[in-house]
């Protein structure tokens, strides 16, 4: 048996939403991400999808030309079935899936679903505690519900992209992570709304507004991505509304301590994060450094004089880091209780010996392409691991298990739905 | 620490009873950081402080003494999760380890936020927000288009506002929520190690999947959006980006059809990238960034304006979605907060203020059994 199998049937150790069923009709970035995240802790995830219009990660991508990477990682762990959403038929195939699921979950432009015949009200009519995700760019609600927009208009329109740069650039665009960082809070969402339901009328964990909403009635949970972005900058909006004072970018700064910041290495685009808080990890870094004379300076006596004079300190810093290699500045001062880290690409965080230590990249088997490393989910669960177990499915792999095997449609009506491209 | 303060503050204002517990009168570091009214330094005015810590009850506890140890193991009893935000070894010496706390309560959920997890060779590891965000891959690939195009020979930058944290906090709140859950279906309870540094691996998981998959390092000058991106306006900046050829056109009709706008140079701008880009940063820089948010998505088109904190508090689609809700405070006064970034239909979300320092104290350590005359003397004696 392959290590991979013996994961799969070793059936004690199941994910902490092993049982939890989720009817999957999201369809880009933030929506995906959050059913990867239910996914890998143990939900059976199904991805309604359809040949009509295919899931954009499955198609060329308009900029790069092919399938973009991260397709097989995005849709890991999950289902994948067909329906034609256009056919009436199909519809009454989706809302008796919802009616066998404990959630649905779904990032479509507020009002597409509606139109689809599969509006929250409607899924209701079917399934009376229904609880449903719905992630979007901007809410459901408000002037700008129907706005479109990808990743980096979140950030921009959110207040975070402007808050990202270099304090006399231009502001900068956040990419996948802010997506994904969307979908993590959609995922929260619907975790949390699962305690409700099963913590029952009196609550002791998580409850959504479960009483003001009365929970037998549904849940209906509307997350704006463009709202994440501003969660994040929510002390800068206080620093606005206290002292009309409109904060601006840092770049590697935190704005109160030096040194703090990214310092050039030795080699190609080498680089080394140091942040120093304290006098206490002042004095380490002057350790590491061997008490250099300029370290005695008083203009670097206490953090009110290093920050007064960060750009000098900074320069002090980098002649001794551009000697170094990231790993050798980071081991003699981390030696010194000094906070220091390389700023790391994709091939040395592959090859780090700290996440080797953690399997942080999992190997999977791939039908065509062998074995992969994934990246790992982001817990680790003593009881009840968290898994990333298998890639992304084909388009409809599985059709039959679903339609026949689950909702117990004779296998002869599904390929007839087939033919008729209802499930398609 | 951010990213403990945002778990716990994420799953108060998704109903969980957070209780914060603090250290006796120098409470959270962040009450001595900023922002503060009128930038008048006060441990009760800090708006770290207030935003983070909306919607919690809170109590002052010492660690460091013997008794406070034993009252910590005494509360984790009566608790669903105990989120912690110590490394290695300091969470042992703090009465944080598991084994501790199972004894006190065998379905507690542990869960500790840290920035490389709680084992592994660089467990022990001191880092801060700009050292957890370059850890993960996200930094080293930070910024693209017209920053680095400005800038090419600067180092690399973290997101703004301590988001690495902020994601880290965000990604424990989800771990913690799905323990919860399994206990509540028979699960026993378990501790939750989560790694700041592998929640932005798993946030950042596209660049670890180029090189799998191709062999490709991409670094942060292979990586830009070939037409658009970050444009200037007259009052500001715009984002651009153009993925489908229908939003291509749209933006077409929007500049009354140049010749270089043509499908051709969407679907393929090979060299004429640049002469495109020249030609919409020209073009974009002559109007307001509002005006060109407004008028190119009634074309279709997805551009949005790079708001300010400012602009964002007095956003029409925020406010149209009631995300701002003003807040009393005792000693910091009204402000408005930024809400949580979810809605449930028919509720009210309006979060409830942080507490005061050691606020709650008497209402806690009574539900745990203490008479009010314990709580003064133990307040004495410097345990609470």
């Amino acid at each position: 048996m392959t290590a991979d199998a013996a994961a799969k049937s070793a059936g004690a150790n199941k994910g902490p939403l092993s049982g939890v069923r989720v009817a999957d009709f999201s369809v880009h970035a933030a929506g995906p991400f959050a059913g990867l995240m239910l996914a890998e802790l143990g939900a059976q995830v199904i991805k309604i999808e359809s040949s009509a219009r295919l899931d954009i990660t499955r198609r060329p991508h308009t900029m790069y030309g092919k399938p973009p990477s991260g397709f097989e990682q995005v849709n890991a762990n999950k289902m994948s079935i067909t329906l034609n959403l256009k056919e009436p038929r199909a519809v009454e195939l989706a809302l008796e899936l919802v009616r066998l699921s404990d959630m649905v979950l779904e990032n479509f432009r507020p009002g597409v679903l509606e139109r689809l015949g599969l509006g929250f009200d409607r899924l209701r009519e079917v399934k009376r505690d229904l609880l449903m995700v719905s992630i979007s760019a901007n809410g459901q609600t408000g002037p700008e519900r129907g706005y479109s927009g990808y990743a980096p208009m979140f950030a921009a329109a959110g207040g975070l992209g402007f808050l990202t740069g270099y304090p006399d650039g231009p502001p900068v665009e956040l990419r996948h992570a802010m997506d994904h960082t969307g979908g993590v809070m959609g995922a929260l969402c619907a975790v949390a709304a699962l305690c409700g339901r099963a913590s029952g009328p009196a609550p002791s964990g998580v409850t959504p507004a479960a009483e003001a909403t009365g929970h037998n009635r549904g849940l209906h949970i509307d997350v704006s991505v463009r709202d994440v972005a501003t969660a994040i900058i929510g002390p800068a909006l206080l620093d606005y509304a206290m002292n009309e004072r409109e904060q601006a970018p840092q770049g590697n700064s935190n704005g109160a301590a030096s040194p703090y910041g990214v310092y050039r290495c030795k080699g190609d685009d080498q680089w080394v994060s140091i942040a120093v808080t304290s006098d206490t990890e002042w004095q380490g870094l002057c350790r590491a450094l061997g008490d250099p004379d300029w370290t005695g300076e008083i203009r670097f006596g206490d953090g009110y004089q290093r920050w007064l004079h960060r750009a000098e300190l900074d320069r002090r810093l980098e002649e001794w880091t551009q000697q170094r290699t990231p790993w050798e500045a980071t081991g003699a001062l981390q030696a010194e209780g000094v906070a220091a880290f390389p700023s790391m690409s994709a091939g040395q965080l592959m090859a780090d010996p700290h996440l080797a230590a953690r399997n942080s990249f999992p190997q999977i088997s791939h039908p065509e392409k062998g074995r992969q490393h994934g990246v790992t989910p982001p817990w680790r669960f003593d009881q009840t691991p968290a898994r990333l177990d298998g890639w992304t499915p084909a388009l409809g792999e599985d059709n039959d298990a679903i339609f026949h095997g689950l909702m117990g449609v004779p296998l002869e009506e599904v390929r007839a739905l087939q033919e008729a491209k209802v499930i398609w | 620490m951010t990213a403990g303060p945002y778990c716990g503050k994420l799953l108060a204002s998704l109903g969980a009873d957070v209780v914060k517990v603090e250290p006796p009168v120098s409470g959270d570091p962040s009450r001595r950081q900023g922002p503060f009214p009128g930038d008048v330094p006060h441990p009760e005015r800090s708006g770290l402080f207030l935003y983070m810590n909306t919607g919690k009850r809170g109590i002052t506890l010492n660690l460091e003494d013997p008794q406070g140890r034993a009252m910590l193991a005494e509360l984790a009893a009566t608790a669903d999760a105990l989120v912690h935000d110590r490394q290695p070894p300091a969470c042992d010496h703090q009465g944080l380890d598991t084994e501790t706390l199972a004894n006190a309560n065998p379905g507690l959920i542990v869960a500790s936020i840290t920035p490389f997890g709680g084992w592994g060779p660089y467990a022990g590891y001191p880092a801060h927000d700009v050292n957890v965000f370059h850890s993960g891959g996200e930094g080293w690939l930070l910024p693209n288009g017209l920053a680095l195009d400005t800038f090419p020979d600067r180092a690399p930058i973290a997101a703004g506002s301590q988001m690495g944290s902020y994601q880290g906090g965000l990604t424990a709140a989800l771990g913690v929520s799905a323990a919860v859950y399994a206990r509540a279906n028979g699960s026993p309870g378990q501790s939750v190690d989560c790694s700041m540094q592998e929640a932005q691996l798993s946030l950042g998981y596209v660049p670890i999947q180029r090189l799998e998959e191709e062999g490709i390092v991409e670094d942060r000058f292979a990586r830009y959006f070939r037409i658009g991106g970050v444009l200037p306006a007259q009052d500001g900046y715009v984002e651009m980006l153009t993925l489908e050829p229908g939003q291509w056109q749209g933006l077409s009709r929007m500049l009354d059809g140049p010749e270089w706008a043509t499908a051709e140079s969407f679907q393929n701008p090979g060299q004429q990238r640049d002469e495109i880009n020249a030609h919409l940063r020209e073009w974009f820089s002559a109007h307001a960034k509002e005006w060109l948010y407004q008028e190119a998505q009634a074309h279709g088109v997805p551009i949005a304006p790079y708001y300010t904190p400012g602009e964002v508090f007095h956003s029409r689609q925020q406010r149209g979605r009631d995300f701002y809700s003003g807040v009393d405070h005792p000693a910091a006064g009204r402000f408005e907060y930024a809400g949580p970034p979810f809605r449930v239909a028919g509720a009210p979300s309006s979060p409830a203020r942080a507490p005061l320092l050691g606020e709650h104290n008497r209402q806690v350590y009574e539900e745990m059994g203490y008479s009010p005359q314990d709580i003064v003397a133990l307040a004495r004696a410097g345990v609470i």
